[in-house]
């Protein structure tokens, strides 16, 4: 178990490492197909931070704080939220462990959903009609102040699973 | 990396039936948070008495009992030994897996000499073992891998490193290569690949008499893949779709060639115990004669471009590049490990890119009626002659949807291996942690309960009405799911969709008369059983 924890905080350390570094080389950079590796001057980052209200899996509401431009699991690595499991793949689109659900109508604020996306939300466990994955959501102020619901965990379902399949 | 992966799928007999559907309520009280073990283990073959052992009544909790890997349906030994070693099963393995999954249920266990095997072939119980793992799952036993590696001093890469190791270059790669925009950067080299596949294919045909068939097209995907990959990983071209392949390229095929090849002698070589090398030698010796071929190709070219990179900063200038360059120049990993894993990634990127684009376009040959549905789709899209770049794959959802149906019905992985890190109850039944797993992805994919008339080839299926249309499950996962998915799909995905969308526009593409029905092998990866040649004629545009 202490490997095993040592690993979950490897993870976290990688991810907020990464943090820092795709902001000093970051896509516009890699989008021209050349990176540069001479320098890095991070832009500073204005203080129009976003507020958002997580739902965690025991009905807590956490309200904290992000930078424009952070996704939603930026956010909940950066706050340190405890939500176990979260984020498995680093917003990688290789998983769908950082499904988040909202009302509708924040869904609707929430701009479109790329196919790759959809194909990883379709893997996801309790996937609602409002449901998105948190890596693929960028704060903005427009989405000031929006509830996201951690939805409940696989093991807590599982327990009450009958298993003839 | 399929080899082994394969090889636990092997193993799949039972002796008795169905008994899943029998019964009993269960408690899936071990999956994720199990109770009993808290290291982190990472011992194979598992006896059942251990099952047994282990279990108390506390663990069988609230309801009723959990039944134990010896209550589980399985082949004899011997009945296995007899269809793998003299029934050739291990061409058939994705057979056998339909025929034992459908006379015995969706989870039994089966022996392979000292290794035990559960096999898993329900969709929703595959998602239960993939949602159940921690941060750096095992998909099979890689000692040979690693002892070749320890025995030439060189490190372990993503296909054959596990733990810590693993976990720690896995989370620089996957942030390199893994997301859909950070690979769609590549649109424009894939591109000048695919204008050389294109130039090939009419090379090629002029050399038959009717003046449209290639022959053989896997062998001229499998070039496409290899120069996909390496203008991606080394930043350079290989020369494989030219008339004349360059030496040291021709060398590295014959390397991999020989890899995959001896399919049957390298997974013996694992299975071989040490002390018998000296009496059966070959096995081991191939092994490592085609590692020493993948990996003295890799350090050509890594040293080529590291040497260029220091001869800038020398010059002092500004130093720019791509995947290759910016590893080197980050050095997020050490030269050693950067050497395994482009390596490791060249390997797992030819084959099961080059068998998808054979099938891909045997099926479209086969289906004529498809391929004048997708044609009609991009030439509407794009515009008559247009080359398609990552960016304009999302307005192509029959392009994505013939990759997908593609692998479907020939999953490149017909099935996949997990070693649980923790024990499980899977289906009602418990497994102690460290039991390899062989989830049976083949099956679930050709199962009409997951995708109706599961035989037939229907692209469509895919298309989504809108963004809460659910059309996809776990059944079809032929890249894996989670943390240890495969590293490669984004870019597989490009060089797929975008030397699709050309040849459909390009080409009108039709089986030749020298090709009856080809059925698939498994040999390592499920490939075509027999040569698929296609005749390309030219589209009127």
């Amino acid at each position: 178990m202490a490997l095993v924890t040592v690993f979950r905080r490897l993870a976290l350390v990688r991810l907020r490492e990464y943090t820092r570094r795709s902001a000093a080389v970051g896509p516009s950079a890699w989008l021209t197909g050349q990176r540069s590796f001479t320098t890095g001057t991070q832009t500073l980052r204005s203080d129009n931070k976003v507020t958002i209200h997580f739902i965690n899996r025991d009905g807590e509401k956490i309200t904290v704080k992000g930078s424009p431009g952070d996704s939603l699991l930026d956010v909940v690595i950066n706050e340190d939220l405890d939500f176990d499991g979260f984020g498995a793949c680093e917003g990688t689109l290789a998983c769908s462990t950082c499904h988040l659900i909202f009302d509708e109508d924040v869904y609707k604020k929430l701009g479109p959903v790329t196919d790759e996306e959809m194909d990883m939300l379709d893997l996801a466990y309790g996937l609602t009609d409002t449901s998105r994955l948190g890596c693929q959501i960028c704060l903005t102020k427009s989405i000031e102040g929006i509830v996201a619901r951690v939805p409940e965990s696989v093991a807590d379902i599982r327990q009450s699973k009958d298993g003839s399949s | 990396m399929a080899l082994l992966n394969n090889f636990t799928t092997a193993c799949l007999r039972n002796f008795q039936g169905d008994r899943l559907h029998n019964q009993l309520f269960f408690v899936v009280r071990a999956l994720h948070k199990s109770a009993a073990s808290e290291s982190y283990g990472m011992s194979t073959a598992r006896e059942e008495a251990m099952a047994e052992r282990l279990i108390t009544p506390s663990d069988a909790g609230v309801k009723t009992a959990v039944k134990t890997l010896k209550d589980m349906p399985g082949p004899s030994t011997l009945s296995n030994l007899v269809e793998f070693f003299w029934r050739d099963g291990f061409s058939r393995i994705h057979e056998i897996q339909m025929e034992h999954c459908k006379k015995f249920g969706k989870i039994f266990k089966s022996r392979f000499g000292p290794q035990l095997v559960v096999s898993v072939a329900d969709r929703d119980l595959v998602a239960e073992v993939l949602r159940a793992e921690r941060e750096a799952p095992q998909r099979a036993n890689m000692e040979s891998w690693k002892e070749y590696r320890d025995m030439r001093g060189r490190a372990t890469g993503l296909i054959s490193a596990e733990g810590e190791d693993w976990l720690k270059m896995r989370s620089v790669l996957r942030q390199l290569i893994m997301r859909p925009r950070d690979v769609a950067v590549f649109s424009d080299d894939v591109n000048q690949v695919v204008d050389d596949l294109i130039k090939r294919v009419c090379i090629l045909r002029t050399q038959e008499i009717d003046g449209a068939t290639v022959l053989n097209v896997n062998d001229l995907f499998f070039k496409y893949a290899m120069e996909g990959v390496a203008a991606i990983l080394y930043e350079c071209r290989l020369g494989c779709l030219e008339d004349k392949i360059p030496e040291d390229t021709q060398d590295y095929i014959g390397a991999l060639h020989l890899m995959f090849s001896s399919f049957k002698t390298t997974m013996y070589a694992g299975a071989i115990p040490k002390w018998l090398r000296p009496i059966i030698p070959k096995p081991w010796e191939e092994f490592c004669h085609s590692w020493d071929g993948l990996f003295r190709f890799s350090l050509i070219h890594v040293d080529k471009r590291l040497s260029a990179i220091k001869d800038q900063l020398e010059r002092g200038e500004e130093v720019k590049g791509g995947l290759l360059t910016h590893m080197l120049v980050t050095k997020e990993m050490t030269l050693e490990e950067i050497y395994a894993n482009v390596t490791e990634m060249l390997l797992a990127g030819v084959d099961t890119t080059s068998f998808t684009l054979s099938w891909a376009t045997y099926l479209l040959a086969r289906n004529p009626e498809v391929q004048e549905q997708i044609f009609t789709e991009v030439t509407k899209t794009l515009g008559p002659g247009v080359v398609a770049t990552a960016d304009d794959v999302s307005r192509l959802p029959l392009i994505r949807g013939l990759v997908k149906e593609t692998l479907r019905l020939f999953p490149v992985l017909p099935g996949n291996g997990r070693i649980t890190q923790d024990d499980l109850v899977v289906g009602g039944y418990f497994i102690p942690k460290g039991t390899q797993l062989a989830l049976c992805h083949f099956y679930t994919s050709m199962d009409d309960e997951n995708f109706p008339d599961a035989t037939d080839f229907r692209p469509d299926r895919w298309i989504r009405k809108d963004s809460t249309d659910r059309v996809d499950n776990f059944g079809s996962i032929p890249f894996g799911y989670g943390i240890r998915s495969c590293i490669g799909r984004r870019i597989a995905e490009l060089e797929m969709h975008l030397a699709l969308t050309r040849l459909i526009q390009k080409f009108h593409i039709g089986v030749s008369p020298l090709t009856a029905d080809v059925r698939a092998k498994t040999h390592g990866l499920l490939c075509p059983s027999a040569p698929i040649n296609l005749q390309f004629t030219d589209r009127k545009n």
